[in-house]
């Protein structure tokens, strides 16, 4: 079903060979099953992600980047090729180890999903780690922590509808960090936020990818992706390109 | 350098010495440093240039030169005639046919019109550069941080908007292209 053309190669994207790999794809397709038609949301794609990176995956609708970022993050399973988060290879993985990871982990930032609205920002970021069997006062104390290093702790109080959508996305943001996941993962954060705010967005995500955590940026804004280490693009579930920005440069 | 390019900068020149010395009388020295100050070192100057503007400007009566400072330096002064020019040019939106012409949709242009060249190609390629020059944008902005650097972001976010404008058109011409061999297979894509 998958058809194997040898000629192009896609390009493998370079990888930092300084840093912890964090997240690992090698040769993942997945395939979906539509009535009597198999539909290839992405092709033997294999991509590296480390410590310290910030990478956008660009597209046009259709292209695979949200299904790729799921398979990243253990919310979709990969039909062939292996996913490496952390060093535990998630294909093998029991539904509650995989849940377990994903919780301990991964962080996600979604345009919308967002916040609970019968929550307090501050009861928002504790959630994960309330799931997680964190004692209520410590996951309390870690969540004001994580609005404090993002510049909103004077926000924790508030319900998420009086907030602006900046401030919403932010401590979004917040949730998808608390208790040190080092894996990232953002589909199309920046939403309809003015680009200035839209910029702050990126702010964050990059101090945290320059924190040490590697972060994973799906956006069909170029402005966005300006602020990626390495920028795929994807056409028909295939890595076609990337674009590196300053290899010789010292960060 | 096409000649309505170069006329163009040469007219950027001409009045951004001219706004600075709305604030105030200068030397060339100093109009250069701070041309330079404001557009963040985007479009460097050399001292030539400022004195041959001036000297066009004395010609035009727009400014007026007036004594040597103690290093010899003649100070210039904006004229009211000079005022009424810059107030005019804030005024006066830039319209697109002052601007360079786009080398790059001539290419693109020519390229879906000459046999055997690869189109897709010729984007992908230049998607690819100019992605990594708004990259590079992106990361001199990152380092400007002080709310003193205000003139300089604005420079650097028009150059990132034009990436980013570049980079949309360039996946319109895609999929315009995708579309086409699709409805058209025989054509060449």
């Amino acid at each position: 079903m998958i058809d194997r053309d040898p000629s192009p190669v896609p390009p493998v994207a370079e990888e930092d060979p300084g840093r912890a790999l964090v997240v690992e794809l090698a040769d993942v397709s997945r395939v979906h099953v539509e009535g009597t038609q198999f539909v290839v949301a992405l092709k033997e794609v294999s991509l590296k992600v480390s410590a310290g990176e910030l990478i956008a995956v660009m597209g046009p609708s259709g292209s695979g980047k949200s299904t790729l970022l799921n398979i990243a993050g253990g919310l979709d399973r990969a039909t062939s090729g292996g996913v490496m988060v952390e060093g535990e290879l998630l294909n093998v993985l029991l539904p509650s180890r995989l849940a377990a990871l994903r919780r301990r982990r991964v962080g996600y930032v979604f345009q919308d999903l967002n916040l609970i609205p019968s929550l307090t920002a501050v009861e928002n970021v504790m959630l994960p780690r309330e799931l997680d069997g964190v004692r209520t006062a410590k996951a309390r104390q870690e969540a004001l922590a994580v609005l404090g290093e993002i510049g909103v702790a004077d926000l924790a109080e508030r319900f998420p509808d009086e907030l602006s959508g900046g401030q919403r996305q932010r401590v979004a943001i917040a949730r998808a960090l608390v208790g040190e996941r080092r894996l990232i993962l953002a589909d199309e954060p920046t939403g309809a936020l003015d680009t200035a705010t839209g910029d702050d967005i990126l702010r964050l995500l990059r101090a945290r990818a320059d924190a040490g955590a590697a972060v994973i940026l799906v956006t069909h804004e170029p402005r966005y992706a300006g602020w990626a280490d390495r920028v795929v693009f994807l056409r028909d579930g295939q890595i076609v390109d990337s674009a590196t920005a300053g290899l010789a440069s010292a960060r | 350098m096409n000649t309505e390019y170069a006329y163009s900068v040469f007219m950027s020149i001409r009045h951004g010495l001219l706004a600075l010395l709305s604030q105030g009388s200068r030397h060339g020295y100093q109009l250069r440093a701070e041309f330079e100050a404001s557009t963040g070192a985007t479009w460097p100057l050399n001292i030539g240039q400022v004195y041959t503007t001036l000297a066009r400007m004395e010609r035009d009566g727009l400014v007026a030169p007036g004594e040597q400072d103690e290093q010899g330096r003649i100070v210039y002064s904006i004229t009211p005639d000079g005022a009424t020019e810059v107030g005019r040019w804030f005024a006066t939106p830039i319209t697109q046919t002052e601007r360079p012409r786009d080398e790059l949709a001539i290419k693109l242009a020519m390229a879906v019109t000459t046999q055997d060249v690869d189109v897709a190609g010729v984007v992908q390629a230049q998607r690819t550069a100019t992605m990594r020059t708004l990259q590079e944008l992106t990361r001199s902005k990152r380092g400007l941080d002080s709310p003193l650097d205000t003139a300089q972001t604005l420079i650097l976010d028009s150059k990132i908007f034009q990436a980013e404008a570049e980079l949309r058109w360039l996946d319109h011409c895609e999929a315009v292209l995708s579309r086409r061999s699709l409805q058209h297979p025989q054509e060449k894509q």
